[in-house]
């Protein structure tokens, strides 16, 4: 059974990662928390990417996913408590996936590439022309749970995490698994087989889209300030998507091991680099697209033979 | 009235620039099969090599034309070997993932190279206006227009009475058949790639003049361009110019009426792409 091998792997990163805060390593905890944290919510947003992914279709709209998570959560916040908040925040990032999903779905995969990036460009500018939202200027976020605790937001990245990874598992256990590979590899042939194919791209995009809600709000409340430019950068998508392909497309593994690789890689970048990181995973992303298309669990599997 | 008269105006000069890019998309999408979301690199590309010909050896935004033709050309149909070539039997997802990195890779070399500044061609007549009665026309945009209606005209007439634009369009039509009848598709490949990115190196000299030359001049444009292409039909060539028309009519119609337009304009083409897919998703239903 496909998956399953790796399944152990799996279970030891998580708990890795679990442990990570009560690992001795002095001086360092503290920058190693940081990227830790990081690394967990980038492999979980890479996760839920993974899922559409699995349909065929190519989204381009996660970065508004999460955009849309961390504003709904950062406005809410104040209000209603952290919990809550990020709960709205993640049905608010579904509900856009619905918007997006219904209209463009339908249709040849092409045109729901192009909507969706063209989705996440209008959202930017919503966040930076509409009046409760802070403009240019940003919005601050409260702390989780009021400060209480400062392990919360590395707990709850890895809660995101946690969540991304069972739905993925679930979806490569279950007969849903056979659908989505169905509707990827002809959808015409799915049809005849009785798949419903619109049903399972829309499911697909709209759990897709409640994990990067929720990664997002989580965003917000460690950075502990938004602004459009940072919250709906296109860089998010692209993240999103060069993880996977890195680490292995249609796999629960390859994402987690993509995003511990290229999110570690990318802190160090940005230290060395200011702008223009991006440029690696534009060179990553053609690299591997020609001469690695089953990323880096590919290779592992053919040593296994 | 007046201001109505000459909102249209503007609308209408703009139309040119977005047919002339949106037909480099429509011909990579119509006849390679390739959804080329780095069309608005090689734009961006044509407005830097006309600026850095303007800065450094002081040339005129007009003979950068032709040299932006060529240099797009040939990176184009490098593009095509390189990189699209190797994709094209692969999967739709593989296509377009390979062409977002290249556009990704693009535009942060580019934010690398020149930094984030915007950087605009000043030649003398930049600021000239003409006035027709009670309306104004820059001559810039009314001679970028004039120069992108003749480039489309050259290029039907190329499509309907050489043997290679007759090449074109009958691989678009069909993959199979013109091999039957000696048609060499990659060759056909190869210059239709090479054409549509020359197209959009083109009309980059013009938007370096108009607008300016930055890293990310290149990306709105093939938002824009693919929100044209969906309103024409996919691969319809003919369609181009009037999609075109509609989406440059309906920016300057909001950044002139609606209050507080400036910033909103951006978001029209998305407008005008939900609208062409909800029509179009209804029409199949």
């Amino acid at each position: 059974m496909k998956g399953f091998g790796h399944f152990p792997l799996i279970l030891l990163s998580l708990v890795l990662f679990a442990l990570l805060p009560f690992l001795p390593f002095g001086v360092w905890q503290a920058f190693l928390l940081d990227v830790g944290f990081f690394v967990l919510l980038f492999t979980a947003l890479a996760l839920s990417w993974d899922l559409v992914a699995r349909t065929g279709q190519l989204s381009l709209a996660h970065g508004a996913f999460f955009g849309l998570g961390a504003y709904s959560a950062g406005l809410l916040a104040p209000q209603l408590g952290t919990l809550p908040a990020l709960l709205l925040g993640a049905l608010t990032a579904g509900a856009g996936a619905l918007v997006l999903g219904s209209v463009t779905l339908r249709l040849h995969g092409l045109y729901f590439a192009i909507a969706s990036l063209a989705f996440s460009e209008v959202l930017r500018t919503l966040a930076l022309k509409l009046p409760f939202t802070g403009g240019p200027i940003g919005l601050p976020v409260p702390p989780p749970f009021a400060g209480a605790w400062p392990l919360a937001t590395y707990y709850l990245s890895f809660g995101v995490l946690l969540l991304a990874t069972a739905l993925s598992l679930w979806a490569e256990r279950s007969p849903f698994r056979l659908a989505q590979a169905a509707t990827r590899q002809s959808e015409a042939v799915a049809r005849v087989l009785g798949v419903r194919v619109v049903q399972v791209k829309l499911w697909s995009l709209l759990l897709g889209s409640l994990v990067a809600g929720l990664a997002g709000g989580v965003y917000g409340m460690k950075t502990l300030f938004l602004s459009p430019y940072d919250a709906f950068s296109l860089g998010r998508a692209v993240e999103a998507l060069v993880i996977p392909i890195f680490g292995g497309l249609y796999t629960t593994l390859g994402p987690l091991v993509g995003g511990v690789v290229l999110v570690s890689l990318e802190q160090a970048l940005r230290l060395w680099i200011k702008e223009g990181y991006l440029v690696v995973y534009g060179a990553i992303l053609i690299l591997v697209i020609l001469f690695l298309p089953r990323g880096l669990v590919g290779i592992l599997g053919r040593r296994r033979g | 009235m007046e201001l109505l008269l000459q909102t249209l105006l503007n609308g209408i000069l703009m139309s040119g620039i977005y047919a002339l890019v949106a037909t480099g998309l429509a011909l990579s999408l119509g006849v390679v099969g390739i959804v080329n979301f780095a069309h608005g690199e090689f734009l961006m590309m044509g407005a830097f090599l006309s600026y850095l010909l303007f800065a450094f050896r002081g040339m005129d935004p007009l003979l950068s034309l032709g040299l932006a033709f060529l240099a797009a050309f040939v990176v184009g149909a490098l593009t095509y070997q390189g990189l699209i070539r190797p994709v094209l039997r692969a999967a739709e997802l593989n296509q377009m993932l390979l062409t977002f990195g290249l556009s990704i890779l693009l535009q942060n070399l580019a934010l690398l190279l020149f930094g984030a500044d915007t950087r605009v061609v000043a030649p003398p007549y930049q600021a000239t206006t003409l006035s027709l009665g009670p309306f104004f026309l820059g001559v810039v945009p009314f001679g970028a227009f004039l120069l992108s209606l003749a480039i489309l005209l050259m290029l039907q007439v190329f499509l309907t009475r050489s043997r290679f634009g007759l090449a074109m369009r009958a691989v678009s039509q069909n993959r199979l058949a013109p091999g039957l009848l000696g048609i060499e598709a990659d060759k056909v490949y190869l210059l239709a790639f090479g054409l549509a990115a020359a197209l959009a190196g083109v009309a980059g000299v013009m938007l370096s003049v108009m607008l300016y030359a930055s890293p990310t001049v290149g990306f709105v444009f093939t938002l824009k361009s693919f929100a044209i292409v969906a309103l024409a039909g996919l691969g319809n060539l003919k369609g181009v110019v009037p999609a075109a028309l509609v989406l440059a009519m309906a920016e300057a119609l909001v950044s002139t009426y609606l209050p507080g337009g400036g910033g909103l304009v951006e978001a029209v083409f998305f407008l005008v792409l939900f609208l062409a897919l909800v029509g179009r998703a209804w029409r199949k239903a």
